[in-house]
């Protein structure tokens, strides 16, 4: 069996749009839920989305633990072995109080991938099959979030093209979330049920793409 | 220095496409021929037969992907879990022009990405000398078929030069003395790299690239023109004998002896033609028969090979009768019929640009 770990945020934990962080679809709706339905009992799942999670970032506001690379590290040894990692981040990162380009988010994707290079935790100790996954951009009204998101939207425009370039430059693989599907109206951030399905489909087809050598069968 | 911004090399060339003279990896080169020979494969299956990481395919891929050179196809459904998606290079990611200089015309051929003639034109010799830029305005009136998208999209020229030996008066006067010259002028008029190679050759390269040896390392090649030339390719290497060496059982001697008859290549396998002209044709292709079977018992022992293609712009029916005559002759060897039939040294010298900037040999 493979395994793969989907590290993200609250469009990972699967947030319903509009409502609270504790509000969140069930395990089958979510997309790492509908991968694991399209991938098949040959693979296992890991689902690891915390809302407000950034890319490198303590958050002064939500507090030190939103700091994916912190969380990285003891994530990854607990669910090593792991074959394939993807990472979908970025959203949080927009916000006002961290005050940073498209580029420089890019840049914390960037570290994650040096830090798993180092990790190194998949079969043998080699470094794993790493995929990033740009999150679809931020609507023009994102509702109470305003304040918090002023100017995200234009930026995360530009995330696709600021986290391909990165992972061209480190040699991963890359999906753009933005070809398949949109945020959600109500908040103007968040993954409707429709749009976790579309993701997970097309990422089961990423993941098939990559190329994985045939299972050898145990016993 | 480790978080640094990264090096937007490769995003950098798309906004170009194929203006720029990009200097291609080796990696990409091998995944672009690996698609060449194989449509339709998956990334699992290049990892597999270039033995690169898939991470590395698959920047490879996308980078490719984007730069408009390669296209998915549709998703093959019918295994366990989700379906593959087969790689193929896209028809319109390229496009290429090759000139050869035959007899009585010079022809100019376009093709596409995957070798697909998208035009060709037989000048006339006095044609072109009529006109300042002939051979440079004979090229563009090709270019300008393309839809305009498209032309930024042209590779290059290529140039299929006859050896000296059979250089005949109207070529020698169209491309004066130094090909170099010739080169530059083009290149200049038409702001394109420009390739040159001989015509043997570079038919021999085509059928290699897009044609009926696609997928053979080793092949023995005749070119059936106005003469019979031939080449040896081992290992994808072409190899070439005696300069200008050529049999006098090509079409020429066939045309002339149906001339006498008011008679031409095409009527040939009609059912119209009189007892007579039926034995010369007999006579003829006994004659080609035995060169090439002679050709091909005395090569088979020195070097091994399989498969013999004969590349030719004779109608159909020639080519496929000389074929049988060959296969009944020689049925320990695979005879194969060239698929450039429209201008195959003009097709041939279209790849040359392809092999230089996108291929490995």
């Amino acid at each position: 069996m493979r395994s793969v770990l989907c590290f993200g945020d609250s469009n990972t934990h699967g947030q319903i749009p509009g409502r609270g962080p504790l509000e969140r679809y069930d395990r089958h709706t979510r997309w790492p839920g509908v991968l694991q339905g399209e991938l098949g009992p040959a693979w296992y799942v890991i689902e690891e989305g915390l809302s407000g999670r950034t890319t490198v970032h303590d958050d002064p506001i939500e507090g030190a633990h939103k700091n994916g690379r912190t969380y990285l590290r003891p994530c990854v040894q607990s669910h090593t072995v792991l074959d394939l990692v993807i990472i979908m981040l970025g959203t949080n990162d927009l916000k006002v109080r961290f005050n940073k380009p498209a580029s420089e988010v890019a840049m914390g994707i960037g570290c994650l991938i040096y830090d798993l290079r180092e990790l190194a935790p998949g079969p043998g100790g080699s470094v794993p099959e790493i995929m990033i996954v740009t999150p679809p951009p931020i609507l023009d009204d994102v509702k109470e979030w305003k304040s918090i998101f002023a100017g995200a939207t234009e930026k995360s425009r530009q995330l696709a093209l600021e986290f391909e370039i990165m992972a061209d430059s480190l040699g991963v693989h890359f999906f753009n979330a933005g070809t398949v599907c949109q945020c959600d109206e109500a908040d103007g951030f968040h993954l409707n049920a429709d749009a976790h399905r579309a993701l997970g489909m097309a990422l089961a087809q990423e993941i098939e793409a990559i190329g994985w050598p045939a299972l050898e069968r145990k016993g | 220095m480790r978080f640094a911004p990264p090096n937007p090399l490769r995003i950098a060339d798309r906004a170009s496409g194929l203006n720029a003279p990009t200097v291609r990896s080796y990696n990409e080169r091998l995944v672009l021929s690996l698609l060449l020979q194989n449509m339709g494969i998956s990334r699992l299956e290049i990892g597999e037969k270039t033995g690169l990481s898939a991470q590395t395919v698959s920047v490879i891929v996308r980078s490719l992907e984007q730069e408009g050179l390669v296209s998915k196809g549709e998703a093959q459904r019918g295994r366990v879990g989700p379906p593959t998606i087969p790689l193929s290079l896209n028809p319109k990611g390229a496009f290429s022009v090759g000139v050869s200089f035959g007899e009585s015309a010079v022809n100019v051929a376009l093709i596409d990405f995957v070798g697909s003639v998208q035009y060709h034109a037989a000048h006339p010799y006095p044609v072109l000398q009529e006109s300042p830029d002939g051979l440079a305005a004979s090229i563009e009136q090709g270019l300008l078929t393309l839809p305009p998208a498209s032309r930024a999209r042209v590779a290059g020229i290529g140039l299929a030069v006859p050896d000296d030996a059979h250089v005949s008066q109207h070529v020698r006067e169209l491309l004066g003395r130094d090909l170099a010259d010739v080169q530059a002028g083009i290149e200049r008029k038409l702001d394109l790299s420009v390739y040159i190679q001989n015509d043997i050759t570079a038919a021999a390269g085509g059928e290699s690239l897009f044609g009926s040896a696609r997928s053979l390392s080793d092949f023995l090649f005749f070119y059936l023109g106005s003469q019979l030339h031939s080449r040896l390719i081992l290992n994808y290497q072409i190899h070439s004998g005696k300069a200008g060496l050529g049999h006098n059982v090509g079409l020429s001697r066939l045309r002339d002896e149906l001339d006498v008859h008011r008679l031409s290549l095409d009527d040939i396998g009609l059912g119209i033609q009189s007892g007579e002209v039926e034995a010369l044709y007999a006579r003829w292709r006994r004659d080609c028969c035995r060169q090439i079977a002679g050709s091909v018992q005395s090569l088979l022992s020195f070097v091994s090979f399989k498969s013999v293609v004969i590349s030719s712009y004779a109608p159909t029916k020639v080519g496929q009768n000389l074929i049988a005559d060959l296969q009944d002759e020689l049925p320990e060897v695979d005879f194969l019929l060239g698929c450039n039939s429209t201008a195959p040294k003009a097709v041939g010298a279209a790849s040359l640009p392809y092999h230089s900037r996108f291929m490995v040999q």
